[in-house]
């Protein structure tokens, strides 16, 4: 159902930005630290530690304290909790239509004979 | 901003299409998805800017339902529908398109909505329209 309770709000508005989802690409492949992450994007470790404390606060990525470079992690749940929420939306608007188009040729054949 | 899309082609005119998707004797046909009822005394339109559309869904099988109460932000015919849900921060809207012949493209696009619109009036809007929700569901009860 069209619920975006607080938590699926901050991941989407994590996701809405395509600098933090090349984040999330390069994190679903292993682990990395931040100067690993900071390499392919033309941006300073300022800059991506930025993206990192937003992708961190909605708990897409955490860090681990074991190491001195702190290596990112992908949560996976989360990421999984918006593509439930996306899915079971796409369903809904796709057996809304199913039972629309239905209902149109219902409602054309009585009014053409 | 979250945005999602969703488009399906019908085999009917436009003006038709655009009826169902704003008249509760369509609406009850179809706005259940499946498994789920959308009974026409659960569906109110007030089809006007800062009018509410609300709609309670059916579960078929345990009888749970679900309750969406939106306000209507424009409504262009045969072209645009346009609704907020307060409760959610959703805005929905629909655009129907005239493919030529007797089809028609309906598109519905979702993102949240903008904090500009969450006003105080936009909310006072919802609660006055979930007030007259719990009256119109009282009279449903014996």
């Amino acid at each position: 159902m069209t619920i975006l309770d607080e938590r699926l709000d901050a991941t989407f508005a994590a996701l809405a930005d395509p600098t933090r989802r090349a984040i999330l690409a390069r994190l679903a492949t292993g682990d990395a630290t931040v100067n690993e992450l900071a390499e392919p994007f033309d941006m300073t470790l300022p800059g991506v530690s930025k993206h990192l404390k937003v992708l961190e606060q909605c708990g897409l990525i955490s860090r681990t304290r074991r190491a001195q470079f702190r290596p990112c992690h992908l949560e996976r749940e989360r990421l999984d909790a918006a593509a439930d929420w996306i899915e079971t939306n796409r369903r809904i608007w796709a057996q809304r239509f199913d039972k629309l188009e239905a209902h149109l040729r219902d409602i054309q054949d009585t009014s053409h004979g | 901003m979250a945005e999602l899309t969703y488009t399906r082609v019908f085999d009917a005119p436009r003006e038709l299409v655009f009826r169902c998707m704003l008249e509760p004797e369509h609406l009850t046909h179809f706005w259940g998805p499946a498994g789920t009822s959308a009974p026409l005394d659960g569906i109110t339109v007030d089809p006007r800017p800062g009018g509410v559309f609300e709609t309670v869904m059916i579960n078929d099988a345990d009888g749970g339902s679900y309750a969406m109460c939106a306000v209507y932000t424009e409504i262009v015919p045969p072209e645009r529908i346009v609704w907020t849900e307060p409760g959610t921060g959703m805005i929905t809207t629909s655009t129907f398109t005239d493919l030529g012949g007797t089809r028609t493209e309906v598109r519905i696009h979702q993102a949240d909505v903008p904090d500009s619109f969450r006003s105080p009036e936009d909310q006072a809007r919802f609660l006055t329209s979930l007030d007259r929700f719990a009256a119109h569901l009282e009279t449903l009860v014996p």
